[in-house]
């Protein structure tokens, strides 16, 4: 038998609620093992290896010290699979990037010295693409498990993984629930990347935008629905900034 | 023979839907509230039910084409012993207005024509339907305009409401069945008949939407119009959602995908809605977007709607539910605004021809999504991209194709993708295709070796009527992997059996680089028959590559026919090639004189199902899995999308 990829899992700014949700796949873990070794998933287990083929990684790139550890991770994989909307896009990370890095460091901790601590040498929000080239990408925050697994079993058939270019409202409607707009809402899913099944608008909460924007914010269309909703551009620049502050429509490639 | 009508009391029917679901025969769903909106939902009790809703947000068309259904499942470790999950659930719906029970029937001339879908005909054969007359219309809603506010057929049973009773109208002998074992009923007396005749006329007036003109008269107004401002003004702030396919109850496009396991081991073959105003919707394997603008698409759900299957089953296949006005957030999609604003403004004429109707042979009849099992018996590689895979069935079952035709192969756990027969037709279950890595099925194709199993369903499509050619002259023009089913022609017309049969044959063969000439053998063969005249070029030729023919485009080999001693209007002329090339390559066979009528065209498009029901291929008005992927020229040429 062929001999089964090396799998590494590692986090930068984040949550960690992307690997939770990995870690939640429960007797599914069990299938996962069985097609590849978890050699390193620092949530999940003591053990570490610096050997491994394929790299997960959770988070935004904070520091210069995390740019470093990346280069370092993608040096060592052959394939590094970017999960969640932190390590895809930036996400929730990518708000503080309204400011600059120094008023930021001021804003949370005051006077205190933290010169030469490179733990607090921040710079701007980055996301993984934005310093090593990615192979794969599991979008959301957090992810949605099947997704997860459809990436990976597309990897390993060595297939492309097959990720939604539409937006939200085709889940949303195959789940028939009330548009958000009729129910007073300003929801992102017309315009936000499908392949969370809806999942946000289907328990009754707008889309935030967390798998990644399909149309840019000031296209026609969106005009025209922030008109008859007597919404203004600046409503939806602020929806944006959740998840997508400073992004535009995110490429096919990702 | 006038319709059986009974009545319930209220009282007694809620004691009837009751007994239904306490039997536990049937899953019993019905209409139900779902905050201010209606939905179709699996019922526990009769008091649930809202039988005085407007609209559901989706129409039981998920009962019958589920929003994600199981096509096959399969394993990966045995290749080809996919089976069939046909559903054998029984279920009564309650509540279906007329305008969805309409909806249904259309769906079954898609469905249940000569290729019956086999999931949704148990489906449909296991599902009894109690509908219910319209009692409160949904604001959007135009079915009385659109005479789909009644119907007289596609129920069990129909009820409707006059009051303290329902008139129940007994629509077949199941439906009568059902309720003489579950319900006590009453004759209806004359007053009740009165009364059922003032509820519905009563609805009439409900209706603040109108069509000012007749559906009839959807399809010549569209067709006028194929050209108007209005589908780009429109599309200018379409949201490319879909949300109005997804909602529609006509609609029933569909995307297969296969899935695996985690461990992967199994999988599912399943499909989803689909829909056309997606940009994907179109997406070939080597990433060409047909209808890549959004006005394209806008227009081509309309024209399905009021040209398309009006052409193909005689009626326009929307009715007026309202669902697509409501659903659509910049409020563009709703056909009665649509037709009412193009009647207004039209005044040009009739002009264009959108469909066309072409008869096929269906050679596989019945089961439609399983394919057979088969062997790769030889692969051999042209280049990095292309290589020639010989495949053998394993039923040791003729494939019996014509030149032209083509088949889906399957490999499981990748997916599904058709590929041009490059074999002369035979009786034999050998046969060739070639693959150009592109796409994920492609790919993985080419990792596969001689002894590994893949799966076939076709022959499919039309291929070329070979009989017609008898006695011409015969000129082939083909691009690229055009040759791949040009070959095929070619080839079983040089049979030595057939050769008498056919004057001169001229064969102009262009590639864009010298190894992108495949065939090679073929070719060198070809030159040495008598009264056959072989062409090459290559578009262009690096100082490395060795090539001692001739460089250029394809149009460039014309002037090397001896076009005096060509008898234009006994010569056939057959182009297959890239869509780029079409345009260039027939302007110069009209140069020569050759008659439209005696070009003939295969074209490529995204073939998913290969069966004319996915909807992925369509072109204007056909299906180019069916009516094509063999044209007329002559015929197509009316077809603005066809050499877009």
């Amino acid at each position: 038998m062929k001999q089964k990829p090396r799998v590494a899992v590692f986090d930068f700014a984040d949550c960690e609620g992307c690997e939770l949700e990995i870690a939640d796949l429960e007797e599914e873990i069990l299938d996962l093992i069985e097609i590849a070794d978890i050699v390193s998933f620092r949530e999940v287990m003591k053990e570490h290896s610096d050997s491994y083929d394929i790299a997960i990684i959770e988070g935004s790139v904070m520091r210069p010290m995390d740019e470093r550890r990346l280069r370092s991770i993608r040096s060592h994989a052959k394939i590094l699979i970017a999960l969640g909307a932190c390590a895809t896009m930036g996400g929730v990370n990518k708000i503080r990037n309204q400011w600059m890095p120094d008023d930021v460091k001021k804003e949370v901790y005051g006077d205190a010295d933290l010169k030469g601590n490179e733990l607090f040498d921040v710079f701007q929000t980055k996301a993984l693409n934005e310093v090593v080239p990615v192979d794969y990408y599991v979008h959301g925050c957090p992810i949605d498990r099947d997704e997860f697994k459809s990436v990976i079993t597309a990897i390993a058939l060595g297939k492309k993984p097959d990720i939604p270019r539409y937006p939200v409202c085709v889940e949303c409607k195959k789940n028939e629930n009330i548009c958000q707009f009729e129910l007073g809402a300003f929801c992102l899913g017309p315009i936000t990347r499908a392949g969370c099944k809806a999942i946000c608008p289907t328990h009754n909460s707008a889309c935030e935008g967390c798998r990644g924007l399909i149309k840019k914010a000031e296209a026609e269309c969106v005009k025209e629905v922030l008109d008859r909703y007597k919404l203004s551009y600046e409503d939806i620049r602020r929806r944006c900034t959740m998840y997508n502050y400073g992004r535009k429509e995110c490429s096919y490639d990702e | 023979m006038k319709p059986l009508i009974k009545t319930i009391t209220k009282k007694d029917f809620s004691t009837f839907i009751d007994a239904i679901i306490k039997d536990r025969s049937y899953d019993v769903v019905g209409v139900r509230a779902k905050g201010a909106r209606y939905v179709f939902d699996t019922l526990s009790s009769a008091n649930e039910l809202c039988l005085d809703y407007d609209v559901t947000i989706v129409p039981p068309k998920k009962y019958f084409l589920p929003q994600h259904e199981t096509l096959l499942k399969f394993s990966m470790q045995k290749p080809f012993e996919g089976k069939e999950t046909i559903p054998d659930e029984s279920r009564i719906i309650i509540g279906v207005h007329p305008y969805d029970i309409i909806a249904l029937d259309q769906t079954d001339r898609h469905y249940l024509d000569q290729q019956q879908d086999n999931y949704y005909k148990k489906r449909r054969e296991n599902t009894l339907i109690v509908g219910v007359d319209i009692k409160n219309v949904s604001e959007r809603s135009f079915a009385a305009s659109m005479k789909t506010n009644t119907t007289d057929s596609g129920f069990d049973l129909l009820l409707t409401d006059i009051g303290t009773n329902y008139a129940i109208t007994i629509g077949t002998e199941k439906g009568n069945k059902l309720l003489k074992k579950y319900a006590t009923v009453k004759d209806a007396n004359a007053s009740d008949l009165t009364k059922l005749k003032t509820a519905r006329n009563a609805v009439l007036k409900k209706y603040k939407q109108k069509v000012k003109i007749d559906k009839k008269d959807w399809s010549p107004l569209l067709v006028a119009n194929y050209n108007h401002a209005i589908w780009e003004e429109r599309a200018d702030v379409c949201m490319e959602c879909s949300s109005c396919t997804m909602v529609c109850p006509t609609c029933f496009c569909y995307d297969v995908k296969d899935d695996v396991s985690l461990n992967l081991t199994q999988g599912n073959r399943t499909r989803t809605w689909d829909g056309c105003m997606l940009k994907d919707f179109t997406k070939v394997g080597s990433g060409e977007v047909f209808r890549d603008d959004v006005k394209e698409r806008y227009r081509h759900r309309f024209f399905r709607k009021g040209n398309y299957l009006p052409e193909r089953y005689g009626f326009v296949a929307c009715v007026g539910c309202g669902r697509c006005g409501i659903a659509c957030l910049p409020d563009i999609a709703d056909p009665c605004n649509l037709i009412n604003e193009l009647a207004h403004f039209s005044s040009e004429k009739d002009t264009g021809r959108y469909f066309i109707k072409e008869e096929n042979e269906v050679l596989e009849k019945g089961i439609i999504h399983v394919p057979r099992s088969a062997t790769i018996k030889k692969i051999t590689p042209f280049n990095e991209l292309d290589s020639l895979f010989e495949i053998e069935l394993d039923d040791k079952k003729p494939l019996g194709h014509k030149p032209g035709q083509f088949v889906e192969v399957s490999i499981f756990g990748y997916g599904e993708a058709p590929f041009g027969i490059s074999t002369p037709p035979g009786n034999t279950p050998v046969f060739e295709i070639m693959v150009r890595q592109v796409g994920n099925v492609t790919k993985k194709l080419c990792s596969l070796k001689p002894g590994d199993k893949v799966g076939i369903r076709g022959p499919l499509g039309n291929g070329f009527d070979v009989k017609s050619f008898e006695g011409k002259t015969l000129l082939f023009t083909s691009g690229g992997t055009g040759m791949v089913p040009m070959r095929s022609l070619i080839n079983y017309v040089l049979d030595s059996k057939q050769r008498d049969k056919f004057k001169e044959i001229i064969i102009l063969y262009g590639a864009k680089r010298p190894k992108e000439i495949t065939f090679l053998g073929d070719v060198d063969r070809w030159k040495k028959i008598r009264d056959v005249q072989c062409e090459l070029t290559v578009d262009r030729c690096e100082p490395s590559e060795c090539w001692d023919g001739c460089t250029g485009l394809i149009t460039t080999l014309f002037p090397k026919i001896q076009a005096d001693k060509l008898d234009t209007k006994n010569t056939i002329a057959v182009v297959i090639g890239p869509p780029v090339m079409y345009k260039f390559v027939i302007k110069c066979l009209q140069t020569l004189g050759i008659p439209n009528e005696n070009i003939y065209v295969s074209l490529e498009r995204r073939m998913k199902c290969g069966v004319a029901k996915c909807g992925h291929c369509q072109i204007n008005g056909i299906y180019v899995c069916k009516e094509g992927p063999v044209f007329n020229y002559e015929k197509l040429k009316p077809l603005p999308e066809a050499f877009e």
